[in-house]
């Protein structure tokens, strides 16, 4: 089901990322500062004609924060609003920007994010909630009851499971923003501590700090602003939505599709791309078996088929299905704001081959041509999750 | 538990534990039944979940499920009141909703997906506000 239907076609204009990190330094203002200034120099793009912002993020750092932000920037006047949707606010962020551009009411937008996540384990609900004396208000509790499942189900191995976070650091070393770029065995992984049996500490993502940003403008008005044309990037799905009933409640099934492949499958009927013709993917790894279900919900990769794609090498950077291809949250870092906005960060750098050491072409792409369609999935707690496709 | 004012148990959360005497251990789960599309919710429930109809009826759910996955939780989120490491399992119920508990009385050699578990209460102390209050946990079928 295609929910809304978009108008004239949006493009990314600009990047931008601070670091993935500790910056015990630097506010979360000045982090977003940095990216955000780095977004309107990549895409050439005059501070003065950015009409709205919209910034993501979920920890309390001062009201109206995506303000103070901007406001050394320069006071414009313009709306800024302050999006949190769990660690979905920057994708979410981004998909309100494509949606006030698509329709007319900008022609440009800026979708930035950024986070200062404390250190331990991470929770939903608030102080005193019920779940809290329950003990199930823990997301790494949560995704190993998945793992434990995925397991049974399907019959991959603890090792298949740890080859993922091996994947994602040996990207990481190729990319100076990640939080973690130390290569490691999958031995070592799984000898690292526990959290939540079977997953452990080398399976979880770093909570971190930074900052990403995007620029999104209306392909027609490109001139108008003076915005190179040849290295924007095309948004071709925009999708956000939150969880459907299952029938069941908590829910940590090996298959669950209630959260991303309704998500999935409206993106790819609204852009009318197949998954087959995706070159390179980010998903929302949070832990290894989020990018197994990921990849599946996605209809990347067969049900059940994830961990024996990576095992045979088909998500590397020089597999079929690259994935998580600047190390994804489990080796760049998780700051919640900022990572669907990083996603997209890595996707535009990809599709205009500017990634270096780490650059991928896809099942479809050559060394000449680069890759030429990217996906992004990033999900948020509560429901969330958001699907976007770029391609040039 | 018992509260001390009134010398009533109090339960972790009156929609999904109700209690069937003031020893704070008795007990039964709670949910809502939708009569238009047979869909069961644990807890809670103004509007069906899955189809969206006001037509709901309050029904006790089992006692026993069955083991759907589980974990054992060696780093606790701050606030949790109760022993480290410890276990939680899934446990899906006839009537079809699954329930996130801690599973107590249970060896981790012995646990397996599969198993039967029935409800089980405890007391737990909340140190941060000086109060006791009843939990609902699992434990193996006997």
């Amino acid at each position: 089901m295609v929910q809304f239907q978009p108008g004239r076609e949006v493009v990314v204009a600009g990047v931008g990322l601070h670091p993935f990190g500790r910056f015990p330094e630097s506010d979360l203002a000045s982090l977003a500062r940095d990216a955000v200034t780095e977004a309107l120099v990549d895409g050439g793009i005059k501070w003065s004609d950015i009409p709205v912002a919209y910034f993501g993020h979920v920890y309390y750092q001062g009201m109206s924060i995506g303000e103070t932000a901007l406001s050394a920037l320069g006071l414009t006047g313009i709306p800024i609003i302050n999006v949190e949707n769990a660690c979905s606010s920057g994708s979410t962020a981004f998909w309100q920007a494509y949606w006030g551009v698509t329709t007319g009411m900008f022609d440009l937008a800026l979708a930035f994010g950024a986070e200062k996540v404390p250190s331990g384990p991470v929770t939903v609900t608030a102080s005193e909630s019920p779940e809290r004396y329950i003990g199930s208000d823990h997301m790494m509790a949560g995704y190993a009851l998945r793992m434990r499942r995925y397991m049974e189900e399907t019959g991959a191995t603890d090792r298949s499971l740890a080859q993922v976070a091996v994947k994602a650091r040996q990207n990481a070393t190729l990319n100076p923003f990640a939080h973690r770029n130390e290569i490691y065995t999958v031995e070592e992984v799984l000898e690292s501590r526990l959290i939540a049996d079977p997953l452990t500490l080398f399976q979880c993502c770093p909570t971190s700090e930074g900052s990403a940003a995007a620029v999104l403008c209306a392909k027609e008005s490109l001139k108008k602003y003076g915005i190179d044309e040849e290295r924007s990037i095309t948004i071709s799905a925009a999708v956000l939505r939150s969880g459907n009933y299952n029938g069941r409640g908590s829910d940590h099934s090996a298959f669950s599709p209630y959260r991303t492949e309704p998500a999935a499958i409206e993106a790819y009927q609204s852009s009318n791309i197949t998954p087959e013709e995706v070159d390179l993917v980010q998903v929302h790894d949070a832990s290894t078996i989020g990018e197994l279900q990921q990849l599946e919900s996605l209809h990347l990769i067969g049900k059940g088929e994830a961990w024996k794609a990576t095992e045979s090498g088909r998500t590397a950077l020089n597999g079929d299905i690259p994935t998580n291809t600047d190390g994804g949250l489990l080796a760049m870092g998780h700051p919640f704001g900022a990572t669907g906005i990083r996603m997209i960060h890595e996707t535009v750098t990809q599709l205009r081959q500017e990634a270096g050491d780490r650059q991928v072409n896809g099942r479809h792409g050559s060394p000449s041509s680069g890759p030429k369609i990217g996906l992004a999935q990033c999900s948020g707690a509560g429901d969330v999750t958001t699907v976007h496709i770029l391609s040039k | 538990m018992v509260n001390n004012s009134t010398g009533m148990a109090q339960s972790v959360d009156p929609s999904r534990l109700e209690l069937t005497d003031n020893t704070g251990i008795q007990g039964v789960l709670r949910g809502h039944r939708c009569k238009s599309c047979n869909v069961s919710v644990f807890g809670f429930a103004t509007f069906c979940q899955s189809c969206t109809s006001n037509d709901l009826e309050s029904i006790q759910l089992d006692k026993r499920g069955t083991l759907y996955s589980y974990t054992v939780v060696r780093v606790p989120p701050r606030e949790w009141p109760g022993r480290v490491p410890y276990t939680l399992g899934e446990v899906e119920l006839p009537e079809g909703p699954h329930v996130l508990a801690e599973v107590i009385e249970c060896a981790y050699s012995d646990i397996k997906i599969g198993m039967q578990m029935d409800l089980a209460i405890e007391l737990v102390s909340i140190p941060e506000n000086n109060r006791v209050i009843s939990v609902y946990k699992w434990k193996p079928s006997s």
